[in-house]
């Protein structure tokens, strides 16, 4: 099949309706949305504690996350398959090879890219947000939200990087997810899968809903990146 | 009069240097004062000091015989910066804020948040985004802000620095005003027309030392 055929092919699965692609992906933005959800409360605490808080080992914490944003993938799916398969001292909970092993390994991909983001949103906020807030009465809670509000922009922008990283990563999911049909084939895996069975016109098509997935990702960023300019 | 704030010393040192080293301090319900000093002799450290933003080394600190730590001194101490910060929200909802930490809602929050905007002469604001505000409007905003709170104690960062014209005409009068208004009020500036306003109790500070004039 010629690479013409194949695209042409794509498009009609595209636009055809097909169950099978669309069900794969539903399944890619559930993990997804799923693990950044699971990722996003934890990642913006730690990253608002890492910014506003001098304890020791806080250095250390800083260049662990900062390290982590470049983890390989494949890292993070190995670790997880050790930890839940069954000799592993998770693997009483069942969860390998299921949607739930994959959102929580799209979660712990998110999380770093969640408290970098938000780490530098908070250090590089006016200080005078936090001390006006803190002056007018508010406590520690209502202080760090409205500082957190006062660089949701920027916040913002790490959460759809989050989300960029679990959509379009394949290694994890892979490994802990199984690549099982209807289940656990995502996106990336599918198009990991078919590509090496030689079937491109599917893998071109989850291809394109994947680079539109990310367009779109790009321009909500650059939209909110204009949005705080203008603030 | 009664002692609002007192403290039996107050020293803060940055590494070597002393900056502030003051034996005794005092400010009394309902009075003004007046804080002068040159460039970095520790007028704006010393209010942030006194409101709770910096840490120094302090002995006998009360705030109406209390602690100045506890949850009453905190809401009853109002500190202004220099260059006041809206929070990116409307001027009725930034005049609102220490009511909404204060757990004041509904109507009466509605109320004062209007006072206070009468008060400051911001009516014509409320449609501005905060960041259009020039300095003036922000320090008008921001007074009113503090005003809405009815602390004990204002403390005020140059409230006309870099301010001219009407803008600094029009935070004079609201300084003035809060003056005569029964609270304490301690203000760090250069500005003549602040230090001789009537009433103005004036303290230079110099070599870490508060001296009466």
């Amino acid at each position: 099949m010629s690479l013409l055929d194949a695209t042409t092919d794509a498009f009609r699965l595209l636009f055809g309706g097909n169950a099978e692609l669309w069900g794969i992906v539903f399944i890619s933005l559930k993990v997804a949305l799923v693990g950044l959800v699971l990722a996003v409360p934890p990642g913006v605490v730690s990253g608002y504690l890492l910014a506003m808080h001098r304890f020791p080992g806080r250095r250390a914490l800083v260049v662990l996350t900062q390290s982590l944003l470049a983890f390989p993938t494949v890292v993070v799916g190995l670790v997880l398959y050790m930890l839940l398969s069954r000799q592993g001292p998770f693997g009483s909970l069942a969860l390998l090879f299921t949607q739930d092993a994959m959102i929580l390994g799209q979660a712990i991909l998110a999380f770093p890219i969640v408290v970098a983001y938000t780490l530098s949103a908070v250090q590089g906020a006016d200080p005078r947000a936090h001390e006006t807030a803190v002056s007018l009465g508010a406590g520690p809670l209502r202080a760090a939200l409205t500082t957190l509000n006062e660089t949701r922009f920027a916040v913002l922008a790490g959460v759809i990087n989050g989300f960029g990283r679990a959509i379009s990563e394949v290694g994890c999911a892979l490994m802990i997810g199984g690549n099982i049909a209807g289940v656990t084939r995502n996106i990336t895996t599918a198009i990991a899968l078919e590509t090496s069975k030689g079937e491109f016109a599917q893998g071109i098509a989850l291809g394109m809903v994947l680079v539109v997935l990310a367009l779109g990702v790009n321009l909500i960023m650059a939209l909110l990146q204009g949005e705080g300019g203008m603030k | 009069m009664t002692a609002l704030l007192k403290l039996d010393y107050l020293r803060k040192s940055y590494g070597e240097r002393r900056l502030l080293d003051l034996g005794g301090l005092a400010i009394e319900a309902g009075q003004a004062y007046v804080v002068t000093g040159g460039n970095g002799a520790g007028k704006s450290t010393l209010l942030r000091i006194l409101a709770g933003l910096e840490h120094a080394d302090i002995a006998g600190m009360q705030f109406q015989g209390g602690s100045p730590a506890g949850a009453t001194a905190r809401q009853r101490i109002v500190y202004v910066h220099q260059h006041p910060y809206l929070f990116h929200t409307s001027v009725a909802d930034n005049i609102a804020y220490g009511l909404k930490a204060r757990g004041i809602g509904g109507a009466q929050r509605q109320r004062l948040v209007e006072e206070a905007i009468a008060w400051a002469g911001v009516g014509s604001l409320r449609l501005v985004p905060p960041g259009k505000l020039s300095g003036g409007e922000k320090q008008r905003v921001a007074l009113a802000r503090a005003k809405v709170l009815a602390p004990l104690l204002y403390l005020l960062d140059e409230p006309t620095a870099n301010l001219d014209g009407e803008g600094r005409r029009q935070t004079i009068e609201l300084v003035q005003k809060l003056a005569h208004d029964g609270a304490g009020v301690v203000i760090a500036c250069h500005d003549r027309e602040i230090i001789e306003l009537p009433g103005m109790r004036h303290f230079h500070l110099d070599g870490g030392r508060l001296i009466q004039v």
